[in-house]
């Protein structure tokens, strides 16, 4: 009887409507070498029509050896790094080593998939060195399931660029006997100028995209970071 | 050695005067009793053999485990009461898995070690989930991991030591003085698997036979041993 | 006697139960009425009993009343400049569209190295208030000298946001912190009804998301004078009020600098309304009169 009455009322009163989820946008892309991997993503940070900032950062260091990049709802994607980054520390003090960029992987599929029913509503990739110094990307879906492969994009600019990487850094299926390495064949430079491209290119059609960009280029000598400006429109 | 006793060896939480936890201590005594279980480490491997004392003829000695698989990459043998071993072996088991569901790889072999510390000073906590009395075993764990091979000895006082070789149960003492002088760094495993049968044929009472003892390996991965290939290691002895 | 229950409930409301609402509560009553006497009326439930509630639909049904804003704020900005930093809100909050209290002071000091401003629900950043001065609180009582900086009330306010938000409780809110972080240097940022957080030379919270910042991306410079800014920040206060049906003209500029915070005297930004066609709109309007 509360209810027919709650609905009557709910329909006559004017409600402020809220949702816990935002996208504000951005795109992450990593690309994984044969001894070097390459994490980059745009530093605009968007809620509907509006630029918010321009200088939001997407890209994290986990661990010596894992980068973490995230788009989608930013107040979501900043929770479950910090998550995460405790969770590694805790990691570290139990099995006195760093945590290896395959064993996070696995880690952040298992926090995505525990959230399944309140998602994080981040688009994420992490790129890190393996336990043989090889490059390893692993993308994921709000959810959790995950795959390891050799370069990536996700978030507002995906559909864009990942045409341009799949028909520029297609290598050697995984299915192939005996196996080869599906590396990208670029030099770490020449993978560097890629990803510049495709964000210019992102940046030109997707209105999420821009700003600047920044990649984390990670190898044996360790992490260097460079910054590339965008369109600011 | 307890001659100091009196009302502070109740309470397993309650130090004497001396500062000394006699439950505990107790707990340590239980494992003398218990069989000899020997493991040794190598460059190749690392390798457990423990006496399975029947207490009837009657009795099947297949019945008696005190080698046990914690994950693919870790083994144990135990010494005390073996009740209490298989509960650690069981924790132990699962968070191996537990570590490998959350980060797709071994859990490393020392990490595994100090939870089933921490599990046997659960005596020592509060709340629903402590135990009344100290575990009464002793573990000797072997494991493979990144760092190479690990034997670390558990006692019940939740204490994890690495080892190269080590003995525990009844005959340890004189185990421990036969591996000290015959350990060498640069052991094979087969002659570790010798070394720790010839020492345990030397402090068992009955003579050596397949049934009255067991053997496993972690080279890298656990294997227990076969009657066949247990008698081989007997026939080189 | 049986006591009467006579609160005012938002499951009933004030006003009348029919009978068979409660059945407990009938029970009680078989018989009854409040002035001790015995009518069909109760009993059939043609008239009902003032002023009681139905104890279990309470269990049911949560409160609702905290999840729709009531009394609002409207846009907060923030703005760096050379010295220190700066905080302008209006001086208004709404009851719906009603311009309901106009002397409200929207901004609140949090200690010497901190400020911040809210827009939407009022009694929410009561409570806001409240979690901060428990922080200031633990910083007066562990007396070693430091305070929680501007960048660390952001980070703390960022929590509380995102974790009522995962709570689907939120509170009603967006805030602009400002004052200087654990370097000494100066820190703006906003934090949302949601948890969404960023820290940028100039930040704005509400509808100025709209009017103000295209303003300060023109006019912002990293050397700006405190004279500088305060004038952009009028600009900006002056495009907000002709345009935002919230915001009233009357404004409160606050600033963070080195010596600390201080909150300034309410002001009014002037305006001009003589134009000819706001006294005769149509005047020159095809087909009016």
């Amino acid at each position: 009887m509360f209810d027919a009455r709650e609905d009557a009322l709910a329909g006559a009163r004017q409600h402020a409507n809220w949702s816990p989820y935002d996208n504000n946008g951005g795109t992450v892309l990593a690309v994984a070498g044969e001894s070097y991997v390459i994490c980059a993503g745009d530093t605009r940070m968007s809620s509907g029509y509006n630029i918010l900032t321009r200088k939001f950062e997407k890209i994290d260091k986990m661990s010596g050896k894992t980068l973490m990049a995230s788009a989608g709802f930013a107040a979501d994607a900043v929770t479950l790094k910090k998550t995460l980054k405790a969770r590694c520390k805790q990691y570290e003090f139990q099995n006195k080593r760093e945590i290896g960029c395959v064993a996070f992987a696995q880690m952040l599929s298992n926090t995505l998939y525990y959230r399944r029913f309140f998602p994080y509503y981040a688009f994420n990739i992490v790129a890190g060195l393996d336990a043989e110094g090889k490059g390893a990307v692993f993308t994921y879906d709000a959810v959790g399931s995950y795959e390891r492969t050799n370069y990536s994009c996700q978030g507002s600019g995906q559909a864009l660029i990942m045409p341009v990487l799949d028909n520029q850094l297609k290598t050697v299926s995984p299915l192939v006997l005996p196996a080869a390495s599906s590396a990208t064949p670029l030099s770490e430079q020449e993978a560097i100028d890629l990803i510049k491209d495709c964000f210019a290119t992102a940046a030109e059609r997707d209105i999420y995209t821009g700003d600047s960009v920044e990649l984390w280029i990670m190898n044996a000598e360790g992490v260097r970071k460079e910054e590339m400006a965008l369109r600011a429109d | 050695m307890f001659a100091t006793r009196s009302e502070y060896d109740r309470g397993v939480n309650t130090f004497s005067p001396e500062g000394r936890l006699f439950q505990v201590e107790y707990a340590i005594e239980a494992i003398k009793l218990g069989s000899t279980a020997i493991a040794i480490k190598t460059k190749e491997g690392v390798v457990l053999a423990v006496e399975k004392r029947a207490t009837s003829p009657l009795m099947d000695s297949s019945s008696l485990e005190k080698i046990a698989e914690i994950d693919a990459h870790i083994g144990c043998a135990v010494s005390g009461l073996t009740a209490d071993a298989w509960t650690m072996v069981e924790h132990g088991r699962a968070e191996c898995q537990n570590h490998y569901f959350t980060y797709n790889e071994p859990m490393p072999v020392l990490s595994c070690t100090s939870s089933l510390c921490d599990l046997a000073m659960s005596f020592a906590g509060e709340g629903e989930k402590r135990m009344s009395r100290p575990f009464g075993v002793a573990l000797l764990v072997g494991g493979k991991d990144d760092d190479g091979y690990h034997l670390v000895h558990t006692d019940p006082s939740g204490t994890a030591m690495q080892y190269k070789a080590k003995a525990i149960g009844s005959g340890s003492e004189g185990a421990q003085t036969a591996l000290q002088e015959e350990y060498r760094e640069d052991l094979t495993l087969k002659e570790a698997e010798t070394l720790a049968l010839k020492t345990l044929k030397a402090v068992m009472e009955e003579k050596v036979n397949v049934t009255n003892v067991d053997v496993a390996r972690i080279a890298p991965n656990y294997v227990k041993y076969s009657d066949p290939e247990i008698q081989e290691i007997i026939d080189r002895l | 006697m049986i006591p009467r229950r006579t609160a005012h409930e938002r499951v009933i409301g004030p006003g009348v139960v029919p009978h068979g609402v409660d059945p407990e509560h009938d029970a009680l009553y078989r018989g009854r009425t409040a002035r001790g006497t015995v009518t069909d009326e109760v009993l059939r439930g043609v008239r009902g009993r003032p002023f009681t509630i139905d104890g279990k639909a309470r269990e049911k049904a949560p409160a609702t009343r905290t999840q729709t804003p009531y009394v609002t704020g409207t846009s907060a900005l923030g703005l760096k400049y050379a010295g220190g930093v700066l905080l302008a809100t209006d001086t208004l909050a709404c009851y719906g569209s009603t311009k309901r209290y106009k002397s409200v002071e929207r901004v609140k000091r949090v200690n010497d190295k901190c400020a911040i401003a809210f827009t939407g629900e009022l009694s929410d950043f009561a409570y806001v208030c409240d979690l901060l001065e428990e922080l200031t609180t633990e910083d007066f009582c562990e007396d070693d000298g430091t305070t929680r900086d501007a960048e660390e009330i952001y980070q703390y306010l960022t929590r509380v946001m995102y974790n009522r938000r995962s709570k689907f409780d939120p509170l009603w809110n967006s805030f602009v912190v400002a004052g200087y972080d654990a370097k000494g240097e100066a820190f703006c940022g906003t934090v949302g009804m949601i948890g969404t957080h960023y820290a940028d030379d100039h930040v704005a919270a509400g509808f100025g998301n709209h009017i103000a910042r295209p303003i300060f991306r023109e006019f912002y410079k990293p050397d700006l004078t405190e004279e500088e800014a305060v004038e952009i920040m009028k600009s900006a206060l002056y495009a907000c009020v002709m345009r935002d049906k919230q915001m009233m003209n009357k404004f409160q500029i606050a600033k963070v600098t080195k010596e600390g915070v201080s909150i300034g005297e309410p002001f009014a930004v002037p305006t001009e309304w003589g134009y000819e066609k706001f006294y005769n709109p149509t005047k020159f309007s095809p087909g009016g009169w």
